[in-house]
C-alpha cells in the first residue's frame, strides 16, 4: 500500500509546475476570452467595456455575415478532409507496394508541403500556381487547349483554390500515419487476397480500407481541428475574398477585432469557434472510445 | 496479358503516380529557387524561369539589405529557440509525472490535454492581445512566446505521454530494486529510452514556431515581428508582382531551415507526426 501511495506522490512531483504552467497560460485567455465576449468592448475605448450578457452572442447568429463564414468554414474544412485523406491512402498504398524501393526518400520529398512555412506556401502558390497568365495550372490548361481562369480572383473558384493548397499542404501527415499503419498489415493477408485473385484496387477496398479505420478517424481529428482553424494559408492566398468568398471564421473573427476593432464581437466569433471545437473533441473521444478499446 | 507484363505495368503504374506526387510536393518551392535566381521573373513561364537563362544572385542581396531581413531573423531564432527549450523543460517532467500517475486522474487530465490541443489559435490569440495591452506585453517577444507555448504545452505533453508509454514497466522496477531516487528513475532510467522521441518533439516544436503567423500578426507589433510577418511586409507596395524575384529569394531564406530539418532529420519528423497515431 504504503508503495503504490508514493508512486502517486512521486508522479504529482513531476506534473504541478508543468500543469499549473499550462492551466494558467492555456486556462486564463481562455477565460478572458470567455469574459470579453459578454462584454461590448472596443479597442478605440478599451477602458469602457460595457456588460451585455449573452446579447453578442445573439448578434452573432442573427448576423448573416457569420452564417456565411460559418458555411465557408465548413465546406473549407470538409475539402480539405475529403482530399486530404483520399490522396493520403492512395498514396501511403502505391508507396507501400511490394516493387518500391527508396522508400524513405520517396516520404522525405513527401514531408515538404507539410513543413513548408504556410504563409510562404500561399505566397507561392499565389505567385507561381494559380497567378492568372504565367501560373503552372493555366500554363497547363493552355497547353490542354482548356480556357485559363482567373482562380483567386475569381469567386467562383477562390475557395475551390484554396482548398486545393491547404489539401496539398494537409495531405503528407495522413500519408505518413496511413504508410506507418500499412507497414504493419502482414505480408501474409495481401498474399491471401492475391491467392484469392484480388486486383490492386480489389485489394485497397477490402482489405487495406478496413484495417486503416481507426487510423481514418484519427487523421480525420487532426485535419479537422487544423483546417477548421486554418488562418495563414488563406491570408497569405487571397486575404479572405474576393468579396467575402474565402472568409472563413479564423479571418472573419480577425476583422471584427483587429480591423473594425471590435473586440467583443470579435471574442464571441472565436468563442463559437471553441465551443464547434469541443464539441467536435467530445465526440471523437466518445467515438473513439466506443468503436476502438473496449475490445 | 501476361502475369510478368501486367507486373512490369504496375511498376511503371506506380513510380508515375508517386512521381507526379512528388512534382506537385515540390513544385512551389522549386519555383521560389527559381525565380529567385533569375534576374527577373516578371512575364515569364514556368517552364522559362526554370532554364536560369539571366541566372543571378542580384535578388538574394536585395533580400538581405532591403527587407531588414536580420531584425526579423533574429526574432524568429530567439523565439524558436527559446520555445524549444522552454517546451522541453516543462513538458518532458509534465509527460512522465502522467503516466506515473493511477487510472482515473491520468485520464481525467490526459482529456484536458488534448481538449487544449483542439482550441483554435484565434480563440486565444484575441484574448491574449488584450491581456497583453494591459500587461504592458504587447509588442514584446517574451509575449509572443508565452502564446507560442499555449500551443506547444499541450501538444509537447500529448505526445511525450505516448512515448513514455513504451517504455517498459520492468526497466523501473529494475531501477527501484538497485535504489534508485525518483529523480534517477526518471532522468537516468526513462529519459534515456525515449530521447529519439525528445529530439523529435523538439524539431517539430522549432518547425510549429518558425512557420507562426497567426499570433505574430496579433501580437507582434513593430519589435517583435519574425521572419514570417517580415515576408508580408515585403510583399506589402509590390501587388502587381513587379518584385517577384525578391520576394521569392525573401522567401527561401525563411522556409530554408524547415526544409533542410524534412531533408536530413525526416526520421525524427516521421516518427513525431505518427506518434499519436496507434493510440490516438
Amino acid at each position: 500500500m504504503a508503495s503504490r501511495r508514493e508512486k502517486f506522490t512521486r508522479g504529482w512531483w513531476f506534473i504541478l509546475p508543468g500543469i499549473t504552467l499550462m492551466v494558467l497560460i492555456v486556462g486564463a485567455p481562455l477565460a478572458m476570452g470567455f469574459y470579453y465576449s459578454l462584454h461590448d468592448v472596443f479597442l478605440y475605448s478599451f477602458r469602457n467595456q460595457v456588460f451585455v450578457g449573452l446579447e453578442n452572442y445573439r448578434r452573432v447568429l442573427e448576423d448573416p455575415l457569420y452564417i456565411n463564414a460559418l458555411r465557408i468554414t465548413t465546406i473549407f474544412t470538409i475539402g480539405c478532409l475529403v482530399i486530404a485523406v483520399g490522396l493520403g491512402i492512395l498514396i501511403a498504398f502505391l508507396l507501400n507496394a511490394r516493387q518500391v524501393k527508396f522508400r524513405s526518400m520517396w516520404l522525405a520529398l513527401f514531408l515538404i508541403p507539410f513543413v513548408m512555412t504556410p504563409v510562404v506556401g500561399g505566397i507561392a502558390w499565389r505567385f507561381f500556381i494559380w497567378q492568372q497568365e504565367f501560373g503552372v495550372v493555366n500554363q497547363v490548361i493552355s497547353l490542354f487547349g482548356g480556357d485559363m481562369r482567373y482562380w483567386l480572383l475569381d469567386r467562383e473558384t477562390a475557395l475551390l483554390a484554396t482548398i486545393i493548397t491547404n489539401s496539398w499542404h494537409l495531405t503528407p501527415l495522413s500519408v505518413l500515419v496511413f504508410y506507418a499503419a500499412l507497414t504493419t498489415i502482414p505480408d501474409e493477408l495481401h498474399e491471401a487476397g492475391r491467392v484469392d485473385g484480388a486486383g490492386p484496387f480489389q485489394a485497397l477496398w477490402y482489405i487495406v480500407l478496413p484495417m486503416l479505420r481507426p487510423h481514418i478517424l484519427f487523421v480525420s481529428i487532426i485535419i479537422i481541428t487544423s483546417a477548421f482553424r486554418e488562418f495563414d494559408m488563406i491570408w497569405a492566398l487571397t486575404g479572405g475574398g474576393p468579396g467575402r468568398s474565402t472568409t472563413v471564421l479564423s479571418i472573419f473573427a480577425y476583422n471584427r477585432g483587429i480591423a473594425n476593432q471590435d473586440m467583443g464581437m470579435a471574442n464571441t466569433i472565436a468563442f463559437t469557434m471553441f465551443v464547434i471545437m469541443a464539441t467536435v473533441a467530445w465526440l471523437y473521444i466518445t467515438v473513439y472510445r466506443r468503436r476502438f478499446q473496449e475490445h | 496479358m501476361t502475369p510478368h507484363t501486367r507486373k512490369r505495368l504496375n511498376v511503371w503504374v506506380v513510380h508515375a503516380l508517386l512521381g507526379i506526387w512528388v512534382i506537385i510536393c515540390l513544385l512551389p518551392p522549386v519555383m521560389l529557387v527559381a525565380a529567385s535566381l533569375n534576374r527577373t521573373a516578371l512575364f515569364r513561364t514556368p517552364l522559362d524561369l526554370l532554364t536560369f537563362r539571366d541566372f543571378s544572385l542580384e535578388n538574394f542581396q536585395v533580400a538581405f539589405t532591403r527587407g531588414d531581413f536580420w531584425f526579423f531573423f533574429t526574432n524568429s531564432v530567439i523565439i524558436s529557440s527559446a520555445a524549444v527549450v522552454i517546451t522541453l523543460v516543462v513538458c518532458v517532467p509534465l509527460a512522465y509525472g502522467l503516466t506515473k500517475i493511477s487510472g482515473r486522474t491520468r485520464q481525467a487530465v490526459s482529456f484536458g490535454v488534448l481538449a487544449m490541443r483542439f482550441i483554435p489559435y484565434v480563440v486565444l490569440a484575441l484574448p491574449l492581445f488584450l491581456i497583453f495591452v494591459n500587461l504592458g506585453l504587447s509588442g514584446s517577444r517574451f509575449g509572443l512566446l508565452l502564446a507560442h507555448l499555449s500551443i506547444h504545452i499541450p501538444f509537447a505533453t500529448w505526445m511525450l505521454v505516448g512515448f513514455f508509454d513504451t517504455v517498459p514497466h520492468e526497466l523501473e522496477e529494475a531501477g527501484i530494486v538497485d535504489g534508485c531516487s525518483p529523480w534517477n528513475l526518471f532522468w537516468d532510467v526513462s529519459l534515456p529510452v525515449v530521447r529519439s522521441g525528445v529530439i523529435a518533439l523538439a524539431i517539430l516544436v522549432f518547425i510549429i514556431s518558425w512557420n507562426e503567423y497567426l499570433f505574430a500578426l496579433f501580437l507582434a507589433g513593430n519589435d517583435a515581428q519574425p521572419l514570417t510577418v517580415g515576408i508580408t511586409r515585403f510583399l506589402g507596395g509590390t501587388e502587381a508582382g513587379a518584385e517577384y524575384g525578391i520576394i521569392a529569394a525573401y522567401a527561401v531564406l525563411v522556409i530554408a531551415p524547415v526544409i533542410l530539418f524534412a531533408l536530413f532529420a525526416n526520421r525524427y519528423i516521421v516518427s513525431g507526426m505518427t506518434a499519436g497515431a496507434v493510440k490516438g
